[in-house]
């Protein structure tokens, strides 16, 4: 049947160009062979048919559209352990790898980041055809399965359950793959560098991008995007701890708030509006508006045109936003607080995620301090000027100065995580509240991990004279944060706060390179899609 | 090319060749010390200088005009920080000692900190320094010392990383901490002391109980001819030695003349903390 329609497609062919021609040409060749492979395929099986006496124990039902309710319980691959021996239970997994061997066909069976051995022989429950039906089922199909758990004298290294393997009895296609993947994923999953040496391949990240939803099924994404998940779970569950309202901001705002150049502009209606880089103005609002501590999790936008290791034109920013009672430093052991409670509960949480992400991207602990270590902007310098570097006292840091003070602050104190505090006021925006003691320094900080920055925050001038006043000084358009401003003409507490980035903070704890790996559909100014 | 023939007069550009001129100069004068320095190291004791030592013999001692400048060397403007790694496990009580005197003579900033390596590190011992001034900012102060409970195996310290490798031992650390004191002692007095130490850090802290009873013994002696280890005054071999029969001396019975320098031991003040820490 699926002769005559591919015959049929490729005499529909219209011509358009000699190019597309030719490839059309191809395809239908390509196609033409396929269809005789399987008709050939087809005919083997009618021929057989009759005395298959197990052909009610595999095939492809009808699709699923919801027309029973079956009291069928699916055990999840992951519970498939030897307490479950000699049972027989149904597992609806994937096909991750499939080898026939004459009488019998190997399986592995894939549930997330979860993988079993499965087994069909030939003997008194499968026939021949079942076989060979279950090695033809092509690669990530789903199936639902039911089999015997059977315990196995030695381990299998390949798989994650490696105390027992499936005894397959029925087989049945619930969804059937495509036969071509775009990309392999054992070539997805496998180390940097193993690759060369063995001639095998690796993926490339854009291949990856560009089929984003088979290189999320690999080990790697399913343990880096669950640990991403635990990450917003933890910051959220700490701060509402700590007595935190969670608030939601708007993301399409009237004017830029950090400067106007890296902003995406929208049309909206008759007029247009900005995207938002950071609620950097709504917390500091609900503050005034006496929410005293607030947290946010949203999308932030930025417009810049950098194609970095580091960079997105969209993330998701974890922002903080508290009122003080004296000094910012509450606000800093705050946050830093919060990091660590991150940290220790990915540690203790996220164990295997952590290892399996490991092992395609190896990488030491990460490791941190608590108290978080507190390092002044001066002291970096100094450490900076020892090590040979030559900076001015106010000058900003720079990226390879960033990391390399990282690398001098593991060095001596064997963290990955710190704080950099009362950075110069130059460097600064304009709502950064100045340093009582020398105005050349600001009550600013940021936070880094492993030598970058995952966090930029500072008390925020709550007076509305000295806010204007710093204004004129960076020489900013009064009339267009005149809003801004006069929220903080009826009585504003003294406040302070932060933002992180969810997808560096993923990547930096986890110790990979690209911030694309830790975002699932990463937005750049060279990609929209998918 | 009138541009070149202006860069030419220019005396920007006579500057730098003079510059550059210097820089060579300068490059030639390092290889050569280079090359003095390596024929010493090749020529075995070549490296002693026995004039510098006797002018060590015969200098006074510097006490009370100790500069961290001139005992540490470049100051890049900002808090001297001393990081010591010791493990939960063992405190190591001498340092603490040594904390509390580095505190009488300079102002000193003290944290505790947990690695991420250990968990569960009891209350007292995050405890240990007492309550500072929070009102002061980091670069007020003369010295820090940053105390990080860490799973290691001995107490290190790490203090100038660009200059030193870091420090292993407790010993080393308390020498090295009280150094900072500036009290400088006559070659005897300053190996004696080096051998207590070493006696109470090897055989009393990881040996046997039949060393430990030689030592005690030892130490007994030595006590009964004069009221502290080495010396008329309270030294580096009191504190670290006193601090390890603490910890260490367990079981064994410890002598009447050990128990009395103990005593006086746990009166003077910078004693206090290690007792708290005790209890």
């Amino acid at each position: 049947m699926t002769k005559e329609e591919n015959n049929g497609a490729a005499e529909e062919l219209q011509i358009q160009s000699k190019k597309a021609l030719k490839k059309q040409q191809k395809e239908a060749e390509k196609a033409a062979k396929k269809a005789d492979k399987q008709a050939k395929l087809a005919a083997e099986q009618q021929t057989t048919s009759e005395e298959d006496f197990a052909k009610d124990r595999y095939g492809q039902p009808a699709m699923v559209q919801s027309q029973q309710k079956p009291d069928r319980v699916l055990v999840r691959i992951q519970d498939l352990t030897p307490e479950k021996a000699d049972q027989l239970v149904w597992v609806r997994a994937r096909i991750h790898t499939s080898r026939a061997k004459g009488k019998q066909c190997f399986l592995v069976l894939r549930h997330q980041q979860f993988n079993v051995q499965a087994l069909v022989a030939v003997g008194d429950r499968a026939s021949k055809q079942m076989v060979k039906f279950a090695a033809n089922i092509n690669k990530e199909s789903i199936v639902d399965v039911e089999g015997v758990v059977r315990k196995v004298d030695q381990k299998i290294e390949s798989c994650t359950q490696q105390d027992v393997e499936l005894h397959i009895e029925k087989i049945f296609v619930i969804s059937l793959a495509e036969p071509r993947l775009p990309l392999q994923l054992e070539d997805a999953v496998r180390p940097e560098g193993a690759g060369d040496e063995e001639g095998r391949a690796t993926v490339n990240q854009d291949t990856r991008l560009d089929n984003r939803v088979i290189d999320l099924r690999t080990t790697t994404s399913q343990a880096v995007f669950r640990l991403q998940s635990g990450i917003c779970h933890l910051f959220r569950d700490t701060l509402i701890k700590k007595g935190f309202v969670e608030i939601q901001t708007p993301k399409i705002i009237s004017a830029a708030s950090e400067g106007g150049a890296n902003v995406f502009t929208v049309s909206y209606f008759k007029t247009s509006a900005y995207l938002a880089q950071s609620p950097q103005l709504y917390k500091q609002m609900c503050i005034c508006a006496d929410f005293e501590k607030v947290f946010c999790i949203g999308p932030v936008f930025r417009a810049e045109d950098s194609n970095t290791h580091r960079h997105l034109t969209e993330f998701v920013g974890l922002d903080i936003e508290m009122a003080f009672n004296y000094h910012y430093h509450e606000v800093v052991d705050q946050i830093a607080d919060t990091m660590v409670q991150i940290f220790k509960g990915l540690r203790d949480n996220f164990k295997t995620e952590i290892e399996t992400v490991n092992k395609q991207y190896p990488s030491e602990p990460f490791k941190f301090l608590e108290p978080t270590l507190r390092l002044e902007y001066k002291e970096g310098v100094a450490m900076l000027r020892e090590a040979g570097i030559e900076m001015g006292d106010e000058e900003d840091l720079s990226t390879p100065n960033e990391k390399l003070l990282g690398r001098l602050v593991k060095e001596k104190y064997d963290t990955d995580f710190y704080i950099l505090d009362k950075y110069p006021l130059a460097v600064r925006p304009f709502y950064t509240m100045p340093d009582p003691s020398n105005a050349k320094y600001s009550n600013s900080y940021d936070m880094f991990m492993r030598g970058e920055e995952i966090l930029s925050g500072a008390q925020r001038i709550h007076d509305p004279d000295l806010l204007t006043e710093r204004a004129i000084h960076h020489n900013i358009d009064l009339e267009k944060i005149k809003a801004y401003i006069d929220s903080f003409r009826y009585g504003a507490p003294p406040h302070a706060g932060g933002g992180i980035g969810l997808e560096r903070v993923t990547m930096l704890y986890l110790g990979l390179h690209n911030v694309r790996q830790t975002s699932m559909f990463p937005r750049d100014p060279k990609r929209l899609t998918p | 090319m009138p541009m070149y023939q202006d860069a030419e007069a220019d005396p920007a550009v006579k500057a730098l060749e003079a510059r550059q001129d210097e820089i060579m100069r300068r490059l030639y004068e390092l290889k050569a010390a280079v090359e003095g320095l390596s024929k010493t190291i090749t020529t075995p004791d070549a490296d002693i200088d026995v004039a510098h030592l006797s002018e060590v013999v015969n200098s006074k001692p510097l006490a009370g005009t100790a500069d961290l400048d001139i005992l540490l060397g470049k100051n890049y403007g900002a808090l001297r920080d001393i990081v010591i790694n010791a493990n939960p496990s063992h405190p190591p009580l001498s340092l603490l000692v040594l904390h509390c005197l580095l505190r009488e003579r300079f102002h000193v900033l003290s944290t505790v900190h947990v690695h991420s390596s250990v968990s569960n590190v009891p209350p007292h011992l995050l405890a240990c320094f007492e309550e500072q001034d929070k009102n002061q900012s980091r670069h007020d102060f003369q010295l820090g010392f940053t105390l990080i409970w860490k799973d290691v195996p001995t107490p290190q310290m790490k203090f100038s990383i660009q200059n030193m490798c870091p420090i292993e031992g407790e010993g080393n650390i308390a020498r090295f901490l009280f150094a900072l004191l500036g009290q400088q002692q006559d070659p005897i007095t300053a190996t004696l002391v080096d051998s207590w130490i070493d006696m109470a850090i090897f055989q009393l802290a990881q040996g046997s109980s039949k060393e430990k009873a030689a030592v005690l013994r030892t130490i007994n002696a030595a006590l009964g001819r004069s009221p502290w280890l080495v010396g008329a005054h309270r030294s580096l071999a009191d504190i670290v030695t006193c601090c390890v029969v603490l910890q260490a001396a367990g079981p064994v019975a410890i002598p009447a003349n050990v128990q009395k320098w103990m005593k006086s031991c746990e009166n003077l003040p910078e004693f206090n903390g290690v007792y708290k820490l005790l209890q």
